[in-house]
């Protein structure tokens, strides 16, 4: 393993021809972008037959992670075929059910039932890094310090995210403002307490101490209000 | 059959690919049809066959032409290969978006690349005009 060893590769099938490919793509988009943006690293997987030796030795690189849209797990098979062995593979149906069945192919017209597909995934790919990197870490894999690196994909970057003061501290959370986005749009089915069901999905996210629970959730109400205000306003 | 790269770390891959979906999906949808790319990597037989019996336009988003590459690979007729970068040319100091979402530039790039796809399939069909 190189100094990347603590950066876990996710390989999704990007299945042109399903909606599966399209979800695993976005999935996997929003983990790198959003959910461990510090952690991730991806590779188109056609490269391991039209690359070089070096993108045919990422899954000898990194612990890796594959998202296959359907059961055929072309990215499972291309990866370990072509590159290295796979740490977890995910594969969409397995985890949505027939709720993938109303998902379309094109980002043009995203519905709910896309959305809501993308976030079930994209959270399952989070929860299937931090098991590759717990065991990692375990292993006695050389750790790296979460923000020192940035650099997920040729081009990528991670969302602006939002400042908040938290029992006195200015705390950094990544992609706030979409996982309000993604709050409201959840908060119709939420039954009790909107800054406990805050926490509970910001925490998906960003590590929040147990001791600072009750001041993280006040902040982030407070966030989320005026976050909801000036939507209302737009 | 019009394939698109798997392009995920860049907006060229998406443009590409919505591209392929606007033919597939409108343009052309009685005339083309798509197919997974990862499935060619893999050799899966239906794929591998469907690139060498119908003549192929790729569209690749970087100079790596990863579906150009694997339908040749699989023995695949590549009639027509789009670079996405070439379309960028027509559109200078456009802002397309990122690899997670197009902006109103992206979808003009994707909607010139389509056209063209459509223009080439129809040719390449010879029956110009009828495909609609």
């Amino acid at each position: 393993m190189n100094a990347d060893a603590t950066k876990v590769g996710i390989i999704s099938c990007s299945g042109e021809a399903l909606a599966g490919g399209t979800i695993s793509r976005l999935a996997t988009r929003r983990v790198l972008e959003l959910l461990r943006p510090d952690r991730t690293v991806t590779l188109c997987l056609p490269l391991f037959l039209a690359g070089n030796e070096g993108e045919r030795n990422f899954a000898r690189t990194h612990p890796t992670i594959t998202v296959d849209g359907c059961e055929k797990q072309c990215a499972k098979w291309g990866t370990e075929t072509h590159s290295g062995p796979v740490s977890i593979a995910l594969v969409v149906p397995e985890i949505l059910g027939h709720a993938a069945e109303g998902c379309i192919r094109s980002t043009k017209a995203l519905t709910q039932d896309d959305t809501e597909a993308v976030w079930a995934v994209a959270e399952r790919i989070a929860a299937a890094v931090d098991t590759v990197l717990a065991s990692a870490t375990s292993a006695g894999a050389e750790s790296t310090p979460v923000g020192a690196g940035k650099a997920q994909c040729a081009c990528s970057s991670p969302l602006p995210g939002a400042s908040l003061s938290i029992g006195g501290k200015t705390v950094e959370i990544p992609g706030l403002p979409l996982i309000f986005a993604h709050f409201a749009e959840r908060a119709a089915k939420a039954d009790g307490s909107p800054a406990a069901a805050l926490l509970a999905l910001v925490r998906i996210y960003h590590p929040v101490p147990p001791a600072e629970q009750d001041a993280y959730k006040d902040a982030l109400l407070a966030e989320y209000q005026r976050f909801a205000g000036m939507q209302a306003a737009k | 059959m019009v394939i698109p790269c798997s392009g995920i770390g860049k907006v060229h891959g998406l443009i590409g690919r919505e591209a392929t979906y606007r033919v597939t999906d409108g343009l052309a949808y009685d005339k083309t049809a798509t197919l997974c790319l990862a499935l060619l990597v893999k050799g899966d037989p239906e794929a591998v066959e469907a690139v060498q019996r119908h003549r192929c336009i790729t569209i690749d988003g970087c100079a790596k032409a990863c579906a150009q590459k694997n339908v040749e690979m699989s023995g695949g007729r590549v009639a027509k290969a789009i670079q996405v970068a070439e379309a960028f040319r027509n559109f200078r100091g456009a802002r397309p978006g990122t690899a997670t979402a197009l902006t109103e530039d992206g979808w003009k790039i994707s909607e010139a690349i389509a056209q063209s796809v459509h223009c080439e399939a129809a040719e390449l069909l010879g029956v110009e005009g009828t495909v609609r």
